[in-house]
C-alpha cells in the first residue's frame, strides 16, 4: 500500500449521492482503497460538511435532490480557500454535453458519465488527489522516481539521475498528467521554452532516451499511434 | 372520398343560379323586344287586308275581286316571305286568292290574329271583314314566317350573346379569382414544407388575409402543443436517462465490489455474468436514448461549426484506456475537418464505431481513426482489423437489432442504425468498406462538401 499509494492513508473523501445503493457500493469500494470516507445524500449537508471539516476530494452527483449539485459545486467553490485546494470529482446521469460544460465551468475537476467502471472511477480520484498534493509540493513521486521541480533533481530507486534539460522538460509534462494521453503538440509547446523550435522526430528522440533509463525499473511510457504518449501508472512489477 | 376542389365546389354552387338568372334574364328581354317588331309586321298583312278589301266589287248576284295583276304583284311582293290571301263572299264562299287557305279557328266578325299550317308551313295570319255594299266580305292575308323566325333569332342573340360573355367571364373570376385568393394559403403551406420537423415558431399572420387568420391561429396552437409535447418528451428521455443510469451505476458498483471479494468459483461465474449483463444494460439504455434523439425532431441539441479533428482529440484518452483494456491498439491519423452538426451526437456516432472497432477486434490488434478532408470532403472514419463485414452484409447490419449470424459477444445490434440514424440527420454518407490488406473494415462518414475546413 505505502509504495503504490505515496499519499497519507488517512486522506478523507466526501460522497454526495442520494441513490443508497451507488453511495454504498462507492463507499465500500473506495474504503477497500484505504481512503476514510463520508456519505451524505443531501446538498444541504454536504455544503455544511464542507464548510465544517477538512475533505480532500468530494465525488459530487449533479441529479440530488433540492439542491442540486450545480449549487452544491457552486457554494463549495464559494467557501474554498486557495491554499487547501479540494478536487470535486462530478457525476451525472444526464447526457454528457450540457453538464460537462457546466460542471467544468463550475470548477469541477473531472467528470464521469453514470453508470462508469469502478477501476476507472478510483484511478481518477487517485490521479485529482495525486495532483492536488502536488500542488506547491515540489517533491513528485511516481513509482521508484522522485523528482523536486525546484532543486530539479531526479531519483531513481534513490539513486541521482542524469536528465538533459529537454529530458527534465518532457518528463515534466508526462509526471503532471499520469495515465492521461499527451499530444505530441502539447510536450513541443512545454518544451519549446527550452530552445528551438521543435519537430515531432526530435520529441522521438527525447522519449526514447527516457525510456531508455525509466523503463528498466517498470516505469512506462506508452505510445499513443499517431497522437502522442502516456506515462502509465506504475504498477509492482 | 377525393379531396373536394374549392373551385369546382364554387362553380358547381354558382353556375346553376347564374345560368338560371342569366335565361330568365333573355326571356325577360325577349317578348318586351319582339311584341312591337310582330306587331309592325302584323300591321302591314293588315294594310294587305284592306288594300285587298278595297278592290271587292259586288256585280249580279255576288261578288267579285277584281285586281289588277299589277297590284297583286304588289301586294304579294315580299324579300322573304310568301304572301297568301283569301277573299270570302258574306255567306263564306271563298272568292278569289288562295281559296283552300285556312280560316280563324274561331269565326269571329272582328279583326283576329292567328297562326296556322299552310301547305306545310306555318304562316302568320290575320281575318278582317272587308264592307262590300250592304253587306260584308271577309279577307284572310298570311304570310310564310321566315322573316319573323330571323327577327326572333336576331334578338335572341343579341341578348344571349352578352350574357353568355357574362357567364364565361363569371367562371374565369371564380376560376382566377380563387387561385389568387388562395394564393396566401399556398405561401404558407409552402412556408410549412420548407420547415425543419423540430421548428416549431409560430407562422406569421401579418401579411395573410383577414379570413386565414383562424386557420393560422389554429395552426400556431397546434405547434404550441407539439412544441409543448416535444419539450416534455425531452424531459422525458432525460429523466428516463437519470433514472436508468443512477440504478445502474449503483448494480455495476456492488457488481465490481463482489469480484474483487474472495468468493468461490461457482458464485464467482454467476457475480460474472450478472456484471457482463449490467453493463450490456446500461450500453442498451444509453443507445435507444441516443437512438430516440438522432430522429428526424427528435432532439434539441446545439448544432454548430464541429471540428472533427478536435472532438477526436477530446475522446482520445477515455477510449484509448478502453482499447488498451481489450489489449488493442488505438491509433490516430488526424487532420482538421470541419462541419456543421450536433456535437453531441457526432461524439455518439464515433462512440458506436468505436465500441465495435474495439470489441470484435483480436487481442493486439490496431484500430485507426482517421479525421480530414477527403477529394474535398469533410471525413471521419475508424479502420479495424477484425473480422470485417462481408459485402452481403453491408447493407443489413445497418438495420436496427440486426446482428451478423455467428457474430460473438452480446451485442444490441443497435451501434450501426444509430450512425446510419445520426450520419443521415448530418446529410453524411456512411460507407463500410475493407480494411487494407483486405482485412478487417473501414467505417466512414462522409459529409457535404460545403463544409470546409475552417482557417
Amino acid at each position: 500500500m505505502a509504495v503504490t499509494t505515496p499519499f497519507h492513508p488517512a486522506m478523507r473523501l466526501l460522497i454526495v449521492e442520494d441513490d443508497a445503493p451507488l453511495a454504498s457500493g462507492l463507499r465500500r469500494m473506495l474504503e477497500a482503497e484505504g481512503y476514510a470516507v463520508d456519505v451524505t445524500a443531501r446538498g444541504e449537508e454536504a455544503v455544511l460538511a464542507a464548510s465544517q471539516e477538512r475533505f480532500d476530494l468530494v465525488i459530487l452527483d449533479i441529479g440530488l435532490p433540492q439542491m442540486d449539485g450545480f449549487e452544491v459545486l457552486r457554494r463549495l467553490r464559494a467557501g474554498a480557500s486557495a491554499a487547501r485546494p479540494m478536487p470535486v470529482l462530478v457525476l451525472t446521469a444526464r447526457d454528457a454535453v450540457d453538464d460537462r460544460v457546466r460542471g467544468l465551468d463550475l470548477g469541477a475537476d473531472d467528470y464521469m458519465a453514470k453508470p462508469f467502471a469502478m477501476p476507472e472511477l478510483t484511478a481518477r480520484v487517485r490521479a485529482l488527489l495525486r495532483r492536488s498534493q502536488a500542488h506547491g509540493d515540489p517533491r513528485i513521486v511516481h513509482g521508484p522516481l522522485a523528482i523536486d521541480t525546484v532543486a530539479r533533481r531526479a531519483f531513481l530507486r534513490g539513486e541521482p539521475l542524469e536528465l538533459a534539460a529537454r529530458e527534465w522538460a518532457v518528463l515534466e509534462v508526462l509526471l503532471a498528467k499520469v495515465e492521461k494521453i499527451v499530444s505530441k503538440e502539447a510536450i513541443i509547446q512545454a518544451v519549446a521554452g527550452w530552445g528551438d523550435d521543435l519537430s515531432p522526430n526530435a520529441i522521438e528522440v527525447y522519449i526514447s532516451r527516457l525510456r531508455s533509463k525509466l523503463e528498466p525499473t517498470g516505469i512506462r511510457i506508452r505510445t499513443v499511434r499517431g497522437f502522442g504518449y502516456m506515462l502509465e501508472e506504475f504498477k509492482e512489477p | 372520398m377525393p379531396a373536394r376542389s374549392l373551385r369546382a365546389h364554387l362553380l358547381r354552387m354558382l353556375l346553376p343560379p347564374v345560368a338560371a338568372l342569366l335565361g330568365l334574364g333573355a326571356l325577360i328581354a325577349y317578348y318586351p323586344s319582339i311584341e312591337p317588331a310582330t306587331e309592325a309586321y302584323d300591321q302591314s298583312l293588315v294594310d294587305i287586308g284592306i288594300a285587298l278589301g278595297s278592290h271587292i266589287r259586288a256585280v249580279d248576284l255576288g261578288f267579285r275581286l277584281e285586281l289588277p295583276p299589277a297590284v297583286e304583284q304588289v301586294l304579294r311582293a315580299d324579300r322573304f316571305d310568301t304572301v297568301y290571301y283569301r277573299v270570302g263572299a258574306p255567306d263564306g264562299q271563298a272568292i278569289a286568292g288562295d281559296l283552300d287557305l285556312p280560316l280563324p279557328p274561331e269565326p269571329s266578325d272582328g279583326l283576329q290574329y292567328y297562326d296556322a299550317k299552310y301547305k306545310e308551313r306555318w304562316v302568320r295570319a290575320v281575318a278582317m271583314p272587308a264592307p262590300c255594299g250592304s253587306a260584308t266580305c271577309s279577307v284572310v292575308v298570311a304570310e310564310t314566317t321566315v322573316k319573323r323566325a330571323k327577327m326572333a333569332r336576331e334578338i335572341l342573340l343579341s341578348n344571349v350573346l352578352p350574357e353568355t360573355l357574362i357567364a364565361l367571364a363569371t367562371v374565369l373570376i371564380v376560376w382566377f379569382g380563387v387561385k389568387r385568393g388562395l394564393a396566401p394559403l399556398a405561401r404558407l403551406s409552402e412556408e410549412i414544407k420548407q420547415r425543419s420537423p423540430a421548428d416549431f415558431h409560430a407562422l406569421d399572420a401579418g401579411k395573410a388575409p383577414e379570413e386565414t387568420r383562424p386557420l393560422i391561429v389554429a395552426l400556431n396552437g397546434l405547434l404550441d402543443q407539439l412544441s409543448a409535447a416535444h419539450r416534455n418528451q425531452q424531459r422525458f428521455l432525460a429523466n428516463a436517462a437519470h433514472q436508468l443510469r443512477t440504478p445502474l451505476a449503483g448494480l455495476r458498483a456492488h457488481t465490481e465490489l463482489a469480484l474483487s471479494l474472495p468468493m468461490p468459483d461457482a458464485c464467482r461465474t454467476q457475480v460474472e455474468q450478472v456484471h457482463e449483463a449490467t453493463i450490456r444494460t446500461a450500453r442498451l439504455a444509453n443507445q435507444l436514448l441516443v437512438l430516440a434523439r438522432a430522429e428526424p425532431g427528435g432532439h434539441a441539441g446545439v448544432q454548430g461549426r464541429v471540428d472533427l479533428k478536435a472532438m477526436v482529440e477530446g475522446i482520445a484518452d477515455e477510449w484509448v484506456h478502453r482499447a488498451l483494456q481489450r489489449d488493442v491498439d488505438l491509433g490516430f491519423d488526424l487532420a482538421s475537418a470541419s462541419v456543421h452538426g450536433d456535437e453531441f451526437l457526432l461524439r455518439e456516432a464515433l462512440a458506436n464505431l468505436l465500441h465495435n472497432a474495439i470489441e470484435y477486434s483480436p487481442r493486439g490488434a490496431r484500430v485507426t481513426v482517421r479525421t480530414g478532408m477527403r477529394d474535398g470532403a469533410p471525413c471521419l472514419e475508424v479502420e479495424d482489423e477484425g473480422p470485417g463485414i462481408p459485402a452481403a452484409e453491408r447493407e443489413r447490419v445497418l438495420d436496427r437489432f440486426y446482428r451478423m449470424p455467428g457474430t460473438p459477444g452480446t451485442g444490441s445490434g443497435l451501434g450501426l442504425a444509430i450512425v446510419r440514424e445520426i450520419a443521415s440527420g448530418h446529410d453524411a454518407r456512411l460507407s463500410i468498406a475493407d480494411g487494407a490488406a483486405a482485412q478487417g473494415c473501414r467505417v466512414a462518414l462522409t459529409f457535404p462538401h460545403g463544409s470546409r475546413t475552417d482557417e
